[in-house]
């Protein structure tokens, strides 16, 4: 038996307004999103979606293909505006993309352009100089800066000093997404959006990924939005599990299926169980996924 | 293994006498030709022999346009100050300024089309009317243009830019719409504003492709400018060609269209060069 | 059986073929201008064929533009063309094609001219920029023009803009900082209508020196089966029935036809006549063409041709492209006569003996 238990509760707003305010980042309120298909009829993708998101949790967002994961992740993202309801971030509206949400795609996630310690101080010198600044004798100052604080960003993420220049196409994918991930975090987002960004990872190099996630999480406390369609991703590595699911035809729109909290002492489990499992098998040790 | 496989691979000495092949057939078949007709006609202007382009080639690059006005100082000038004043160059020099001119006048085109693919309310007002201004043939309004321009150095500049920006800019928005998404959207996550993801993600990142096709229009910008030099000019490349034609000056003529296509070739291989050696990154030639 | 007849046939037909292609062919090129249009009325009306019949030939009348029209007849695609006098020097004589003017149709009596804005003459043309398609009558024109106003010495002063014909008229509409052009009607009509433009001088102030011809490769003349003289007989015959009814009473049948070749009205064809001066008759074109200043005018030309480089850039004198006269005198040196002009055809028609 499992010691703890798997609450299931369905999203309560009165269990929330017990929570203190400034605890909630993110407010998905009454969220439909529909659009219009070539033929004139309408297609739903999201029925009435109510969610919040508290400062420091994980919650991996999961759901068949086709089920709106990636459409909520853009709303809170502020690339998609709903066709009705409000998002909400830290009480106000979102309407379009910014540096309070960090993001890391599935694909395409670098600036080919750009090298790997290029990619990470883009954030940081733009948000400080604009075009007409950039050329100013200051900036080359702080520019110092900015590298020396990349290159830590890119170290804690696994890489080593000498992939600094390289560019991204001679990275492999996961080395890319790490880049991806330091890219993001080192703007100090509010929240990181994360949509199936190891879903093209091969499953040795996803394991890494995985590990290397949830250990920044420990270490920064940002709040992360993980959109994945993989359930055992999911449930190792988020606080909260929000399931998107569709309540009949193809036609209609998800709705929030399950939203449960995930044991914090999961991992502890698995790993004695997975000790007991290793020491009755009488290998030192069990073949791991890299 | 058959020749005509797909699957051969031929050895480096071999590629470089077939890649050498069709020159030496041409050049063969095109002396034989001129010895044939000097034999039948020693005054043949038609197709001249070697040493009669050689001739035309030093004519036209060492002495000056019969119809100008001498300088009061030939005689005594240097063979690099006799070639500075020479047909050719001053041809060539009249010539590069339109065609620079107008090759400039192709970086504004190239941010409209950057600005019509980035911002929804600049594409939607411009797009219609440069699909449809890219359709008009702009040799066909020459009135309409002597009219707005003149027939000198300004009319000849604004028909390669009517000519060839409708199709830089057109390019350049497609470019520009086939960035993926995901990084106009990190660009902004990132806390660049309107301006930066313009100019510091996507201009940067499609700079190279842009500079691929102002290349590959390098040829109708030439085209446009000899439309314009042949149709009123007092100088120019074509302008001297369009003059040779009435005469059939074929010594002439062919050693400034062999040196048209060195000029074009250099202008092209600086492109290229330069475009590798600011965009190491790009991959694709 | 069925297939019997069909082939018999095909076989008769495959025989006669070769006997119908036996008749010696020949094409003769003509392009749009006053003095050439009557070729077009020559071939629709069937005259052309008459006379090609009469003397047991084919003869094809082709269409094209002028400076193609001259390449085809120096590259010996075409054995007979209408062209002027100097094309006729700078084309195939100078590019070593022996050629022969057996007709001389007409010339320029105010066709070319010198139109000027603002009041400009020969007199402050240096300096200023003037219109025209360089290296061709228009050029000479100007030369004569200026020589005749005692300008000769400033003519290098004056900057030309070498403009196409086609866009020649709309360039000087449009552009009013050019102030002078040099064209041929019905361009010249064109402009004139521009207010303030005027003519300063056309080619009626040197009549004879602008000649249209139609002239015949020499070598083709020369055929030892006597073919190209029937081919030069049957043109000159099917041309001065031509002249002949457009220079009689109704004309205006025959003119209105012609016009209609170049997609003209009667009235602008009439127009255009009215500055020409045909030679409708042998007798008058035999008149001009043994006339002693008819040496000088072709002396004058040759020497403008000269001048520009036109008769060959490697052309060390005028005396290599030597023109041969009717009465039998040499302009040049004898053994590099390139040009001929024959009376013999213009003879023949004029004694009925055609």
């Amino acid at each position: 038996m499992v010691p703890g238990s798997i609450t299931e509760r369905a999203s309560a707003p009165a269990m929330l307004d017990a929570e203190p305010a400034a605890d909630l980042l993110i407010r998905l309120e009454n969220i439909h999103v529909s659009y219009e298909l070539a033929d004139g009829s309408r297609k739903k993708v999201l029925d009435g979606i109510d969610l919040d998101i508290r400062r420091g949790e994980f919650v991996s967002v999961i759901g068949r293909t086709g089920c709106g994961k990636s459409t909520l992740l853009r709303l809170v993202l502020g690339a998609e505006t709903p066709t009705e309801g409000r998002v909400l971030a830290d009480g106000r509206e979102v309407v379009r993309p910014d540096r309070d949400r960090g993001y890391v795609p599935q694909k395409y996630s670098l600036f080919p352009d750009k090298s790997v310690i290029d990619n990470i101080t883009f954030g940081p010198e733009v948000e400080q100089f604009s075009l007409l600044t950039r050329f100013t004798p200051g900036f080359y100052g702080r520019r110092r800066e900015f590298r020396a604080e990349a290159m830590r960003q890119l170290r804690r993420m696994g890489l080593h000093e000498s992939d600094a220049n390289k560019y991204p196409d001679q990275l492999s994918g996961g080395m890319q997404q790490r880049v991806a991930i330091a890219q993001a975090l080192v703007m100090k987002p509010k929240i990181l959006l994360m949509d199936e960004a190891f879903s093209a990872l091969d499953p040795g190099t996803r394991a890494g990924m995985q590990k290397l996630i949830r250990q920044v999480w420990r270490e920064t406390h940002t709040t992360v939005l993980f959109v994945t369609h993989n359930i055992a991703e999911a449930i190792h590595l988020g606080t909260r599990i929000v399931v998107l699911a569709k309540d009949g035809a193809d036609s209609c729109g998800s709705k929030v299926a399950l939203d449960l909290t995930v044991p914090s002492d999961l991992d502890e489990e698995f790993a004695k169980i997975a000790g007991r499992v290793e020491a009755a098998a009488g290998h030192s040790r069990l073949d791991e996924d890299e | 293994m058959s020749l005509l496989s797909i699957s051969v691979k031929p050895n480096r000495f071999t590629a470089w006498v077939l890649s050498w092949f069709l020159f030496a057939a041409g050049i063969s078949l095109y002396f034989y030709t001129a010895q044939k007709r000097h034999q039948e006609n020693p005054d043949d202007r038609v197709v001249p022999t070697l040493a009669q382009l050689g001739a035309g080639l030093y004519q036209a690059a060492m002495n000056p346009d019969a119809d100008e006005e001498p300088a009061s100082d030939a005689a005594g000038q240097s063979a690099l100050e006799r070639f500075r004043s020479g047909m050719l160059w001053k041809d060539t020099v009249a010539s590069a300024r339109r065609f620079f001119y107008g090759l400039a006048l192709l970086f504004p085109a190239v941010l409209l089309g950057l600005h019509m693919g980035l911002f929804p309310y600049f594409g939607t007002f411009f797009l219609r009317f440069i699909l449809f201004f890219d359709k008009i043939i702009a040799l066909s309004v020459l009135p309409i243009l002597f009219i707005a321009f003149g027939i000198d150095e300004l009319s000849k500049v604004m028909l390669i830019v009517i000519g060839v920006t409708p199709t830089i800019i057109l390019d350049t928005f497609n470019l520009t719409k086939s960035v993926p998404p995901e990084q106009i959207v990190k660009g902004f996550t990132l806390g660049a504003r309107d301006f930066d993801v313009a100019y510091r993600v996507v201009l940067k990142r499609i700079w190279p492709r842009v500079l691929n096709s102002i290349r590959l229009n390098l040829k109708p910008l030439m085209l446009f400018l000899f439309a314009g030099e042949m149709i009123a000019s007092t100088d120019g490349l074509a302008y001297r060609i369009a003059l040779l034609r009435r005469h059939m000056g074929m010594n002439i003529i062919i050693p400034y269209v062999l040196w048209v296509a060195l000029l074009l070739f250099l202008v092209d291989l600086t492109m290229r060069l330069l475009n590798k050696r600011l965009h190491p990154w790009f991959r694709e030639a | 059986m069925k297939l019997r007849p069909t082939l018999l046939f095909s076989v008769v037909a495959a025989l006669c073929l070769p006997l119908a292609a036996q008749k010696p062919a020949f094409t003769v090129g003509w392009s749009v201008y006053v003095g050439w249009n009557p070729y077009y009325y020559m071939a629709k009306s069937g005259i052309m064929q008459k006379w090609a019949d009469k003397y047991g030939i084919t003869i094809k009348v082709q269409r094209f533009d002028y400076a193609p029209s001259l390449e085809a007849f120096v590259a010996k695609n075409i054995e007979a063309c209408a062209m002027t006098n100097m094309e006729a020097l700078d084309m195939p004589a100078a590019a070593g094609i022996d050629t022969t003017a057996i007709i001389v149709g007409d010339y320029s009596n105010g066709n070319d001219a010198v139109l000027t804005r603002n009041g400009v003459t020969f007199k402050n043309l240096p300096g200023k920029k003037l219109l025209l398609v360089e290296k061709t009558v228009s050029q000479y024109l100007f030369e004569r023009g200026m020589a005749m106003n005692g300008m000769e010495s400033q003519i290098k002063r004056v900057h030309l803009v070498n403009t196409s014909d086609s866009d020649i008229a709309a360039a000087f509409i449009a552009d009013t900082s050019h102030e002078a052009v040099v064209t041929w009607k019905p361009l010249v009509s064109q402009i004139l209508k521009t207010p303030g433009v005027t003519n300063i001088f056309n080619s009626s102030q040197i009549p004879g020196e602008i000649l249209d011809l139609t002239v015949v490769r020499t070598d083709v003349l020369n055929r030892a089966d006597g073919s190209g003289q029937k081919f030069a007989k049957a043109l000159t015959g099917a041309w001065y029935e031509t002249m002949g009814l457009m220079s009689a009473k109704g004309a205006d049948k025959v003119l209105a036809a012609i016009a209609e070749g170049s997609q003209d009205s009667l009235q602008s064809y009439k127009e255009q006549l009215s500055t020409t001066h045909m030679l409708f008759t042998p007798q008058a074109a035999l008149q001009l063409a043994t006339s002693p200043e008819m040496k000088q005018k072709m002396t004058l030309v040759k020497t403008f041709c000269f001048n520009h480089g036109l008769l060959g850039e490697s052309t060390k004198s005028m005396d290599e492209v030597a023109i041969r006269y009717p009465d039998g005198t040499v302009e040049g040196k004898a053994d590099r006569i390139r040009l001929r002009f024959e009376k013999a055809y213009m003879q023949a028609a004029s004694d009925g003996k055609l």
